[in-house]
């Protein structure tokens, strides 16, 4: 999947001339940048510019982080002694300018950096919510170690929360604020979200733990927010909020949580206002692209790199959120935003970088948490023929699992719905998968990984046997 | 302690598979793995992940690495050494053998 020597490789140092490569942006696709060199011997100088120094981690920052379990320290991407072990400058500022044709990064402070070679690293920034107020200074994103910092100073136990967005980050945010003891609404048009990211039937089950939390889940569109003394008053459409059809056929519907009284303040119609001394707004980031704009390099929502992560210029590379990858065919891909894709982007820069040979990376991967449940999938869950569900005991099952029967499921009665699924796969029609969600499955998306990424076919009914483990199917045996 | 310890008969970790050996049971700081890597040989290391708190028994085995469960960061089996991301501080490694078709354990020795 990756390239895998550890060993230092002393014919992979320096083989094109390269004396000096500086890494812009401090996240996990520009330090894996710096690790990948020196593990494969580059022995030029090295740098790394980044605003908040130190490079840490970001997936923690909506998780154990904003809990209040995991320091600062413990989400650095590397130990503070790494740097000047490695020989890798850490430079804590801004980039102004890339002059690529002249080997040089300016800073903003007037510091001129040599640069063979420039990687940018530079990530990508919070979507502002559109909208009246939607860019009042103390509504809130989430996405450096700052912003933290401040959503966690101001989730204070019985504080009112509005989070706007009900993708990832705001749902891992809800869960925190909620462990917080903060009163939490989550707002979102679309009932239930991420459906393209595990499908329709983990979307629901993943959508419906918020309420059974305790949070307050709206979905509506947000209209306005206004300041209301110290507070927030939001405005939320219900009627514009498009509860999008699935694609195909919807699981049994669950029956809704009762709804919770003096949840809106003014119900109006469909027209609800809601007061909150807190607003997140999570919707979605958006690719910082400007250092490459001015240096003239391809951009179309992301940095342009081939299939090597180099840029239009031949001696800039883009790597994670902000690269967009065009294919070797000439098709534009969509522009990864996950934590793996980052690392893997930036391995693949590394080995064009040293003339090695590029690695191939597999199907796409990505984790999330909410309310101390792990989400995993892997590969995609649009396209394809049919979805496999796994539920979590065989009593439980549905029709796929033969033998099925004894305990009658949780809601009771004939017809009730089935228990609630734990991995869907998602299949094509010729039997191979094409992508896989799990609920606390790590082992099960590790194994359909492997089936995906080696094209095994597996027999569907195995998929839906909770008893049958994925690994021994990803084995063959 | 590192005493020799008799885990039992090695056919009983099949290649691909792992089992967590109890750190009061061998009188180790945590609870060690013995992994069946795909190169038929057994490794221990430490059972949990450096990066978060996960199980590297639930793991994943491709080669002669461990792929943790949780996060997917990698460990080489023989070393205990980071090969991948997230984590980055190595598990512990620790001797084991297979004499006379029994795993024999020594914990806390270096391979």
């Amino acid at each position: 999947m990756e390239t895998d020597g550890r060993a230092s490789d002393p014919i992979g140092s320096d083989p094109v001339g390269i004396e000096s490569i500086v890494v812009v942006g401090g996240g996990v696709a520009g330090v894996t940048v710096l690790r990948e060199l020196r593990r494969h011997g580059y022995t030029g100088s090295l740098a790394v510019v980044d605003p908040d120094g130190l490079p840490y981690d970001r997936p923690p920052l909506s998780k154990g982080y904003l809990l209040g379990e995991r320091t600062a320290e413990d989400i650095l991407l590397s130990p503070a002694d790494w740097y000047g072990q490695n020989e890798v400058e850490l430079l804590a500022g801004r980039v102004r300018e890339l002059r690529p044709d002249d080997g040089v990064v300016l800073l903003e402070d007037g510091r001129e950096i040599a640069a063979d070679r420039i990687v940018l690293a530079t990530g990508a920034t919070p979507r502002a919510l559109p909208i009246p107020g939607g860019d009042l200074p103390d509504v809130l994103v989430l996405r450096t170690r700052d912003d933290a910092d401040r959503l966690r100073a101001a989730l204070a136990p019985g504080r009112r929360l509005v989070v706007i967005g009900a993708g990832l980050i705001g749902a891992e945010a809800a869960s925190a604020a909620v462990a917080l003891g903060v009163e939490t609404t989550l707002v979102d048009p679309v009932d239930p979200p991420l459906v393209p990211a595990v499908g329709p039937e983990l979307a629901r089950r993943l959508h419906d733990l918020h309420a059974e939390h305790g949070v307050r889940v709206v979905t509506a569109v947000p209209r306005a927010i206004e300041r209301d003394g110290e507070a927030f008053r939001l405005h939320l459409d219900a009627d514009a909020a498009s509860p999008v059809p699935p694609a195909r056929p919807a699981p049994p519907a669950r029956p809704a949580p009762p709804a919770r009284p003096g949840g809106a303040d003014g119900p109006n119609g469909n027209d609800l206002s809601v007061t909150a001394d807190v607003v997140l707004v999570g919707i979605g980031v958006r690719p910082d692209t400007a250092l490459a704009e001015a240096a003239g390099l391809e951009v179309d929502d992301g940095v342009v790199v081939d299939p090597s992560q180099c840029t239009s210029h031949p001696r800039v590379y883009a790597v994670g959120d902000a690269a967009r990858t065009r294919a070797a065919d000439g098709t534009l891909r969509r522009r990864a935003e996950h934590w793996e894709h980052a690392m893997h982007s930036a391995v693949t820069a590394a080995a064009a970088l040293l003339g090695r040979p590029l690695p191939e990376h597999g199907a796409p991967w990505f984790w999330s948490d909410r309310y101390g449940v792990h989400v995993e999938g892997v590969g995609s869950m649009v396209g394809g023929e049919a979805t496999v569900l796994r539920f979590a005991d065989a009593d439980a099952a549905g029709p796929a699992a033969s033998g099925a029967a004894g305990a009658p499921p949780a809601a009771g009665g004939p017809g009730a719905p089935p228990g609630n699924p734990v991995a869907a796969f998602r299949l094509a029609a010729d039997g191979t998968m094409l992508g896989a969600a799990a609920i606390d499955g790590g082992a099960t998306i590790r194994a359909a990984r492997r089936i995906i990424d080696r094209g095994i076919v597996v027999d569907p009914a195995q998929l839906a046997d909770p008893t049958v483990d994925v690994k021994r199917l990803a084995r063959g045996r | 302690m590192s005493d020799a310890i008799n885990l039992g008969p090695a056919v009983e970790i099949e290649e691909g598979e792992a089992r967590v050996v109890a750190s009061e049971e061998i009188g180790t700081d945590d609870d060690v793995t013995i992994f069946h890597a795909e190169d038929g040989n057994f490794y221990a290391l430490d059972d949990t992940c450096t990066h978060e708190t996960a199980s590297l028994a639930d793991g994943w085995i491709e080669g002669t690495e461990i792929e943790c469960p949780l996060h997917s960061a990698r460990f080489c089996l023989k070393t205990g050494e980071v090969t991948c991301m997230p984590a980055t501080v190595g598990v512990r490694p620790h001797k084991v053998e297979v004499v006379d078709g029994d795993l024999v354990l020594y914990p806390n020795q270096a391979p």
